[in-house]
């Protein structure tokens, strides 16, 4: 599979990733280089065999529980203010 | 606490203080850790306790930081204790440091860790392993005689092999991942690295068993694990994984050969077993592991924890700058692979085709356990490489996981054991894979096979003494 430069973008865009033109370039150039190395799954028969694992995980009971104090959470918060994470303004911005 | 998982210094002198040990530990670790860089958080202040242990720094802890050897994760110090982490305060231990790893846990050397290379306590110019290789160098220079790794491909039995330590990879959902930071959630599983096979089913012990917290983990009974080490293995049969071993050649091959001879002359059966989709297991892997990176890694986006970004101005710039400026190389690579892997037009092509693949891996290994009571092969092809040997070659670093990553895909329990050094002298380990929950009885073959060779004994010049 040959990934190039636009491809890459798409791709990092998707993934909320920004690089610059040679990182694309590079980027692009390692994932062609291990997606033809993936490619290999191409030849083997797996026919008959499903794509999801039959056991189910079990589910918790849904019943209320203390969560974690905001204290607590406020302290790795990158910005914080009155119980709330500051992001930039998204709407109406100048 | 039993009279094993003791350091070289404990053991001459019998009796000691939980104070002294944990004391003995930290003073192992600021004579060793200069040129090793085992570790990313040391706590000095560790309390004392029965057992000195080391953590993998992607395992959350409230008194040291949780950085996943990552830029974005810097300055996280977490508001809970993992399961397992609290599950081992409440049988006496102390945590004495976090162990370094490859950023997110997403490598096989350490190369990738954002804060250094640990480098292997057997030759300083070598790799350690990874991604807990920070783990097993603490344990092979005798800093820990436990401590805790994770595996989503092997990234606890490559570098316990690399280090020349027992590592040991339980059944998915033997043990509790809650507070464990997400890689792939459906291969995901924490391990332990310890010197010798009793220690590490002793350790086992204390932090297997199902969590509330963690809906993935067991309720299947926490056995005693090392009632069976001393057992033998007699009559027991195990399978040399044909499509592993038959390109192996040189001192690997030899060793491998020595080892199996070992278990013959134990009484063991060991006859060859064929697991013909084997040799597809990275390719999976990769697609597959990811696919379950890319979203889970989606988390860090600069808002709630972690890095945000100081020249952002708008929510989008938030979010790629912090990721641009927080992920390192090998992180990003990953994620752009998961993401393509699970995109529109190519979701079937890779994601589905890697799934149904697995599926026939699962087949045949459990048809392989029929006839089998373990599989066996070396646990990495080749002894530890060099320090930036790999490093501008992502793929030939993913192959030093080809042995290892099917059992993370297939789910089983796995144990790398010493078995021997090269001409170098760089440790080479033996791989025994088990069906699933059966860890006691690889704990088994594990111990009869340590106890024929005792190359545990043998100490890297670095060891604390």
């Amino acid at each position: 599979m040959k990934i190039d430069r636009d491809e890459a973008r798409r791709v990092a865009a998707l993934a909320h990733l920004e690089f610059d033109d040679a990182g694309l370039d590079r980027m692009s150039e390692e994932m062609t280089k291990i997606l033809t190395y993936i490619d290999q799954l191409r030849e083997v028969e797996a026919g008959g065999f499903e794509e999801r694992d039959a056991t189910v995980t079990p589910l918790r009971v849904d019943e209320p529980r203390p969560s974690l104090d905001q204290e607590l959470v406020a302290r790795n918060a990158p910005a914080w203010r009155d119980g709330f994470f500051v992001v930039p303004k998204v709407i109406g911005g100048e | 606490m039993s009279d094993v998982l003791r350091l070289p210094w404990t053991e001459a002198r019998g009796e000691v203080s939980p104070r002294e040990y944990v004391d003995a530990s930290l003073r192992a670790i600021a004579k060793s850790d200069a040129e090793l860089h085992a570790f990313l958080h040391v706590n000095a202040e560790a309390g004392e306790g029965a057992l000195p242990i080391a953590v993998k720094d992607n395992i959350v802890t409230t008194d040291m930081p949780t950085t996943c050897a990552s830029h974005i994760l810097r300055d996280f110090v977490s508001p809970f204790d993992a399961t397992v982490v609290a599950r081992l305060r409440a049988r006496g231990a102390s945590i004495v440091g976090k162990a370094n790893l490859d950023e997110f846990a997403m490598g096989s050397s350490t190369e990738h860790s954002a804060f250094g290379v640990t480098r292997n306590p057997w030759d300083l110019a070598r790799v350690a392993g990874g991604s807990s290789g920070g783990s097993a160098a603490a344990v092979a220079a005798r800093m820990v005689p436990a401590a805790l790794g994770s595996e989503t491909g092997g990234s606890v039995r490559q570098p316990a092999a690399f280090c020349g330590v027992v590592g040991l990879k339980p059944t998915y959902g033997r043990i509790s991942r809650w507070g464990l930071v997400a890689f792939a959630s459906g291969l995901d599983q924490i391990g332990v690295v310890t010197k010798t096979t009793r220690d590490c089913a002793e350790v086992l012990g204390m932090i297997a068993g199902h969590d509330p917290y963690d809906s993935t983990s067991s309720t299947e009974r926490v056995d005693d694990y090392a009632a069976d080490v001393d057992a033998g293995v007699k009559g027991l049969r195990f399978g040399i994984v044909r499509e592993a071993v038959e390109r192996l050649e040189g001192e690997v091959r030899a060793n491998f050969d020595a080892a199996v001879a070992v278990l013959r002359g134990g009484g063991a059966i060991v006859e060859e077993a064929s697991v013909p989709a084997i040799g597809y297991a990275i390719a999976v892997y990769y697609i597959v592991a990811n696919a379950e990176a890319s979203a889970n890694l989606s988390r860090f986006d600069g808002i709630r924890y972690g890095h945000r970004s100081e020249r952002a101005r708008t929510l989008d710039e938030v979010y790629f700058d912090s990721r641009g400026e927080g992920f390192g190389p090998e992180v990003k690579r990953r994620i752009m692979l998961g993401t393509f892997a699970l995109s529109s037009g190519y979701y079937d092509a890779y994601y589905g085709r890697a799934q149904r693949v697995r599926a026939r891996l699962r087949h045949e290994f459990a048809q392989a356990f029929q006839q089998f009571d373990y599989l066996i092969t070396p646990t990495t092809p080749e002894p530890a490489f060099r320090i930036g040997e790999k490093a501008d070659d992502p793929l030939s670093m993913y192959l030093s996981d080809i042995f290892t990553a099917p059992a993370n895909l297939v789910g089983i329990p796995a144990i790398a054991v010493p078995s021997g050094f090269d001409a170098a002298g760089l440790p080479l380990s033996l791989q025994i894979m088990g069906s699933h929950f059966a860890e006691r009885s690889l704990f088994r073959a594990a111990g009869f096979f340590e106890r024929e060779t005792a190359y545990w004994k043998q100490l890297p010049k670095l060891a604390g003494g």
